[in-house]
């Protein structure tokens, strides 16, 4: 079946465009779609990957760039001209499920994924259909959080995709058939998949969800052109105990009982093999020194330290490996032997820093679900400093309790899985924020065999107010430079553009613009469900674009969708 | 319990002795032979014959084979189930679960919860996040039941077993329950079973 997308009269007519968008349709049909009906895909080089951050036509990376700015060079649409700003083309897609896609654009055509890992080839112009991979999912699957998918990655003629059954596939890029599958784990084990690859150099790499079910964590890499592993890094080494940190990255005290813990270490041995560490999100890649950098998430089970002695490292990580081997460079830990799931879930960006002297140097920044942006030397992943908090906190760290302990943030963040975005040129990070206040529990139990495995439970407390924020921060001093409240928590992501623009959305449907230095809004639109994705942009026909996912979100509930929204100027 | 309950407990016994000791191996049975027990319990309609048993027409193919191997793995208890799924093999129990969930879904006539019992049930949604694994409209998917339409009473026990540990084959679900006051509990068991 072939999906047409809404350019309705009606929606036109609104916007006052009567006549444009059918022409370019015509246009478009031609550029898009061979005369096979197939879509016309230019092979993705590596040297475009490689210089995909000074592309304004393209968007290539679930992030960008492999450095994950999320700053699009493009400035056609800037912030005088932003107001204008108007519907282009609404593609529905077949699943209406949270929808969390980065749309990757190559040459004019577009690819997103939804719930449920269908991938969809579209012309990026008109929003026509090109292609439907329809994922047959296996019956087990075991997953937190949502069917969620993150979205694909082109390298050559293929597409990389990661399902909720835990299969790495290729699909033909021009047809959408598979080229190659491969299993990466046991879904009954409680590993699933729903971020977007990251391919680089014929490496397909690839982390793992399951932290919430007792799994060892890893990242791995597998041959981008047969689908053969080529290195696996375990998240969890076997000697995870580490040296008893008593103190988070800020230097607050985490109350733990470390003799309690050795006692249990005495007892039951290293934890490693049920201790969790998924990778959420894709890993920021340095082209200059071959490394790689992502964040390793929580322990296993969430809230009960007690059956897990030591720093369980590397959960709550940032970690550096080596890309062609896989070999451990360094990593830090924002906390050590976490009993709140504030863990470390937002992808690592990689930007020049003032380093503690005040010399520029290359750094790496991730936002925690603790609301503050942490700022690393590259070289050592050595922290320089951190962020004003974004969110309030209170009462940190309280141990959760049979009872339920009150502490904000709540288990969500402060910044959830949705990538921040940075404008180099201002030493800005733009970080979107949820606001949840929670009672933590603990509870006891055993290794469950891949089952849910919280080992208590963080509970919204329904008479306290929730909200979010966008804000951003000045990563060289730590300082807040602006903040935008929200009336809901913000989930999904943003993009900053060369055109001083900030764009993101929220779950009740607005997806607005915002002037990137002050905060300003100047320009906004109600989707009709939750805009809670990363938005992208690019260019076809001299046009700059902005494109957008509009399908709510599991994890906070808000109201679901099937859109995908493009928006351009006259 | 009631007389059809009773019938159906003596029903299901003969037949998983049957099960257990008939001389056809269980490769060699067809899945309606395979399933024929079911239906003493789980209703020839799908419609349970007993508020206390869970309707297994339509429910995820993944949330029935895993409740099935955890019968046979002892990690569920119960007397009916345990002995009947004990000659199966994972393929059976993927099998078995395919084809219940190929079913359509029964309409158990359960009346709408009132307004003030739906208010509460939304909180409590919003609060632990049932949602968050059991997705929109709560219709399940893979290892995650469907809990729309589910009979009350059946859903009733089950979070009560879940927050007392008596079904100990899900323990991030106690650990929710145990956070989450009874009079919330079955407030969402009367929500739910009229979705």
């Amino acid at each position: 079946m072939n999906r047409f997308p809404i350019v309705g009269a009606a929606l036109l007519g609104a916007v006052g465009l009567l006549t444009g968008p059918s022409i370019a349709q015509q246009e478009t049909k031609q550029e898009a779609k061979s005369a096979s009906g197939q879509a016309k895909v230019s092979p993705v080089t590596q040297q475009q990957l490689n210089s995909a951050d000074k592309s304004s036509t393209n968007f290539l990376l679930t992030n960008g760039n492999y450095a994950q700015t999320r700053f699009y060079p493009a400035k056609q649409i800037d912030r005088d001209n932003v107001k204008n700003l108007h519907v282009a083309w609404i593609f529905q897609t077949d699943v209406k499920e949270s929808l969390e896609t980065s749309p990757i654009v190559v040459d004019g055509v577009m690819f997103v994924t939804t719930s449920f890992s269908h991938v969809y080839a579209l012309d990026a112009k008109t929003g026509e259909q090109l292609w439907h991979y329809n994922h047959k999912m296996g019956p087990i699957t075991t997953y937190c959080c949502g069917p969620n998918n993150r979205g694909v990655q082109v390298l050559g003629d293929l597409v990389y995709l990661a399902t909720l059954d835990s299969k790495l596939i290729a699909l033909n890029a021009k047809t959408g058939e598979v080229v190659w599958k491969t299993d990466i784990a046991d879904p009954e084990q409680g590993y699933s998949e729903t971020m977007a690859p990251t391919v680089i150099k014929d490496k397909v790499l690839i982390g793992t969800n399951g932290g919430e079910y007792g799994i060892r964590g890893f990242l791995r890499a597998y041959d981008a052109k047969t689908g053969k592993l080529l290195w696996n890094f375990d998240t969890i080494p076997e000697k995870s105990v580490g040296v008893w940190a008593t103190k988070d990255a800020t230097g607050r005290d985490m109350h733990r009982n470390i003799q309690a813990e050795k006692d249990q270490l005495a007892k039951t041995g290293d934890p490693y093999q049920k201790l969790g560490g998924g990778v959420w999100q894709n890993p920021a890649v340095d082209l200059a020194t071959n490394r790689i950098y992502f964040v390793v998430g929580n322990p296993s089970p969430d809230l009960d330290g007690s059956i897990r002695p030591g720093d369980n490292l590397y959960t709550d990580s940032l970690v550096s490996l080596d890309l062609d081997t896989g070999k451990y460079a360094c990593h830090f830990q924002y906390i050590a032997h976490d009993v709140w799931d504030l863990d470390a879930v937002s992808p690592p960006v990689l930007v020049d820093v003032k380093g503690k002297d005040g010399k520029t140097i290359p750094g790496v920044i991730h936002a925690g679900k603790t609301g503050h942006i942490y700022v690393h030397d590259r070289k050592d992943c050595s922290l320089i400093r951190f962020s004003e908090a974004m969110v309030p906190q209170e009462n940190m760290w309280v141990l959760p309790t049979k009872e339920g302990a009150r502490m904000l943030p709540g288990a969500n963040g402060g910044v959830e899985w949705s990538p921040i975005a940075t404008d180099p040129g201002q030493a800005l990070a733009y970080a979107i924020n949820l606001h949840q206040p929670m009672n933590y529990f603990v509870e006891n139990s055993p290794y469950p065999n891949g089952k849910l495995w919280l080992g208590g439970a963080f509970k919204a407390i329904p008479t306290e107010k929730q909200a979010g924020n966008i804000t951003a921060v000045n990563y060289d001093t730590g300082k807040i430079k602006w903040q935008v409240k929200t009336p809901e928590p913000m989930i999904g992501g943003i993009l900053a553009t060369a055109g001083g623009l900030v764009f993101t959305g929220e779950g009740n449907g607005k997806f607005a613009a915002y002037n990137s230095s002050t905060g300003k809004e100047l320009w906004n639109f109600r989707a009709g469900a939750g805009v809670n994705a990363p938005p992208s942009s690019y260019m076809v026909g001299g046009k700059q674009y902005i494109v957008v996912g509009a399908g709510g979100n599991t994890q906070v509930d808000f109201h679901r969708g099937n859109n995908i929204i493009a928006f351009s100027l006259n | 319990m009631n007389r059809k309950s009773n019938f159906c407990i003596a029903a299901a016994v003969v037949l998983a002795a049957f099960v257990t000791l008939s001389s056809t191996p269980s490769s060699a049975q067809s899945i309606e032979e395979k399933t024929k027990v079911c239906a003493g319990c789980h209703g020839a309609d799908g419609k349970p014959v007993d508020k206390t048993i869970p309707t297994i027409w339509g429910q995820q193919a993944g949330y029935i084979y895993i409740e099935l191997r955890d019968f046979k793995r002892g990690d569920r208890k119960s007397d009916i189930m345990q002995p009947i799924v004990a000659s199966f093999e994972r393929q059976d129990m993927l099998d078995i679960a395919e084809y219940f969930s190929k079913k359509p879904w029964p309409d158990l006539g359960q009346p709408r919860a009132p307004k003030d019992i739906s208010a509460r049930a939304v909180t409590a949604n919003q609060s632990i996040g049932c949602t968050g694994c059991h997705l929109d409209h709560f219709q399940g998917d893979g290892t995650v039941p469907r809990l729309a339409g589910m009979g009350r009473d059946y859903l009733a026990k089950q979070m009560t077993d879940f927050r007392s540990r008596a079904r100990g084959n899900n323990p991030g679900m106690s650990d929710l329950m145990l956070a989450t006051a009874p009079d919330d509990l079955a407030a969402l068991a009367e929500y739910l079973a009229g979705l």
